[in-house]
């Protein structure tokens, strides 16, 4: 593992002398059909693009799997955009540039918590009408696209945004409040149903975890329809399993004290 | 409502700040200048600083000679002048003007829309006839938001001499950007690791193919449309994190660290920090509006809330307040956070002046 992980890093370092460093090229700079002949040299090993931890029960891999497209679905204030920003964390520490494309607020520290490494996210926050393009330009570029459509995406923008990630083996994220509002379907459909917010009562306390239901469903579940009792997120900020979902349920993980909270 | 009677020192040379950081560094001196002379002494932006006008007055014995000898103090072709609220306080300075405690309304009239800082808004007003600042107070309230929104709403109050503030009006990087001017620590916090370059010092291929999808989008949607999450000192949850835009200079010099501050909230933080707070009703179970009074109390348990005029919804739990405990320019104004969970299982941060509600932030 440790020797085709450096080979991986030897191949994508390898010719990328002649870039100054802090001066990002423009597009018009490049020569004309250039950008869109650009292609990811990953290596085979580099299919998967890790996810925390807490989250791995999710995926059939365990990981996000490049080229595929993942929805996340939830009611306002379920959690689905805590759950949808986890999955940039583990991936953008591991180096992988990610994109966010229409959340129009991005609660940056919320993300930094998580697990995200502001450093390699970029945040197209208010891209109007033109969303499906920019995450369409995004998709060659950078690992992860996160991307919620401002209403029910239309079916050819879904198709040719699925198609996009496949051919340029990134993985697509869509964030939703309904699982339909995305004609396509995804390869993998996480739901978050249920929650209930710890720590916090009458005029006392303070918010401190949420505990919710999170379903997985879709082509790629392998028919096997899974429900997973995670915090989105823990005290600390994080997302973690409770007590109910771990499997070796020794230390009591409350919304204070999950695997990552120390 | 009654408006905090304000002092501006307006510097027009020192409001853009030049490659050599120069301006920063004079406008320090400018706002220390000040603090000599009277207390309170707030930067609002680069060449801009207001401070208590009544305190002062009594001391030196009238408005007239607290705004000469400012004028004596501070040098830097500064402008002064003294009104009700911000941003006639702002505009009463740039005209060097005393406006009469509670004219603010007369004061502001002839003024343009463009004032404002709103350019759609300026331009559809002018589209309508309304030109002016006292054209657009004249019209009714109520349509305004409908038709407008709510930071249409807010700027209509302000042309309508109710309210001082105006989102823009202050920076809120101002008292950073003034540490490093001084230099001070921005941060007051640990280093970071250094982020780790391509083999040869560069950007890696990775880099390079992030890059230009990231130009792609500039081209497609400008360049303030792609931007990096920074995180600074701060309490405020805005305040805490800023967005710049890739490759900019702020965005390849930033530092992504920085100490929690004592009495920002804990973790965790809220998952959308909203740019527009909106306006929210919030009761108690009698009905009765609830309040934050001068000591950052409140006068009664949140019962139920109202965002923007929805349908009412039943708060189980809550938190707070959490007094906001920074020298916030007007010394009479207070303000307080409360956390809130409605029926429907939606946490959101409020922020109460009064009686006067906001949801500041959602935890979604």
């Amino acid at each position: 593992m440790g020797g085709r992980r450096f080979l991986s890093v030897v191949y994508e370092h390898m010719f990328a002398f002649g870039q100054q460093e802090g001066t990002a090229p423009r597009s018009r700079e490049l020569p004309i059909g250039l950008a869109d002949r650009v292609r990811p040299t990953t290596p085979v090993s580099g299919r998967l693009l890790p996810v925390p931890a807490p989250l791995a029960p999710l995926f059939p891999d365990r990981a996000l799997r490049r080229g595929t497209t993942t929805t996340v679905a939830g009611l306002p204030g379920h959690g689905a955009t805590t759950l949808a920003l986890a999955l940039l964390a583990a991936a953008s520490q591991a180096g992988s540039w990610c994109a966010a494309v229409g959340l129009p607020d991005p609660g940056v520290v919320a993300a930094a918590e998580l697990g995200v490494d502001l450093r390699r996210v970029v945040f197209v926050p208010h891209p109007g009408s033109g969303w499906a393009e920019a995450a369409g330009d995004l998709l060659p570029g950078v690992d992860v696209v996160l991307v919620r459509p401002p209403g029910r995406a239309r079916l050819t923008a879904a198709r040719h945004l699925s198609a996009r990630a496949r051919e340029r083996q990134a993985a697509l994220v869509v964030l939703v409040e309904q699982a339909n509002e995305w004609p396509e379907g995804g390869d993998l459909a996480l739901s978050v149903g249920a929650i209930e917010w710890e720590g916090v009562g009458r005029g006392h306390g303070h918010l401190q975890g949420r505990r919710a239901e999170v379903r997985v469903s879709g082509r790629r579940s392998a028919g096997r329809p899974l429900e997973c009792s995670l915090w989105l997120p823990a005290g600390s900020g994080v997302v973690a399993a409770t007590r109910e979902a771990r499997e070796d349920g020794s230390a009591g993980a409350g919304p204070g004290e999950g695997p990552e909270a120390a | 409502m009654e408006l905090e009677r304000l002092v501006v020192v307006w510097c027009p040379e020192l409001q853009q700040e030049g490659d050599r950081g120069e301006e920063a560094r004079r406008f320090v001196q400018v706002v220390a200048r000040t603090g000599e002379l009277c207390p309170w002494a707030h930067p609002i932006r680069l060449g801009v600083c207001a401070l208590p006008a009544r305190g002062p007055a009594r001391f030196f014995g009238g408005e007239e000679m607290v705004v000469s000898r400012l004028v004596e103090v501070v040098g830097e072709d500064a402008h002064v002048g003294v009104a009700d609220g911000l941003f006639a306080a702002v505009l009463a300075a740039r005209a060097r003007l005393i406006v009469p405690a509670g004219e603010v309304r007369q004061f502001l009239a002839p003024w343009s829309v463009a004032t404002l800082a709103r350019p759609e808004l300026a331009v559809t007003l002018q589209r309508l006839g309304v030109t002016t600042l006292g054209q657009f107070a004249a019209l009714p309230s109520p349509h305004i938001s409908d038709r407008f929104g709510a930071d249409a709403a807010a700027a209509h109050l302000v042309a309508r001499g109710e309210s001082g503030e105006l989102v823009g009006l202050r920076d809120r990087s101002i008292e950073r950007r003034l540490r490093v001017a001084r230099g001070e620590d921005p941060d007051l916090g640990s280093t970071p690791p250094p982020y780790q370059p391509g083999f040869f010092g560069g950007a890696s291929a990775a880099d390079t193919r992030a890059a230009l999808s990231f130009a792609r989008v500039q081209d497609r949607l400008g360049i303030e449309a792609v931007l990096l999450g920074r995180i600074r000192g701060g309490r405020d949850p805005a305040e805490q994190a800023a967005l710049v835009p890739w490759g900019s200079r702020e965005a390849g010099a930033a530092r992504t660290g920085g100490a929690p501050w004592p009495g920002r909230l804990p973790a965790p933080s809220p998952t959308a920090v909203l740019r527009m707070p909106r306006r929210v009703e919030v009761v108690d179970a009698a009905g009765l509006a609830l309040e934050v009074s001068g000591r950052g109390l409140l006068n009664g348990e949140p019962a139920r809330l109202s965002v923007e005029g929805g349908p009412w919804q039943a708060v189980t739990a809550w938190a707070g307040p959490w007094p906001v405990t920074e020298r916030w320019w007007a010394v009479r104004r207070r303000r307080a956070r409360v956390q809130a969970v409605t029926a429907d299982g939606v946490a959101r941060l409020l922020c109460a002046e009064r009686a006067q509600w906001w949801v500041e932030a959602l935890y979604d």
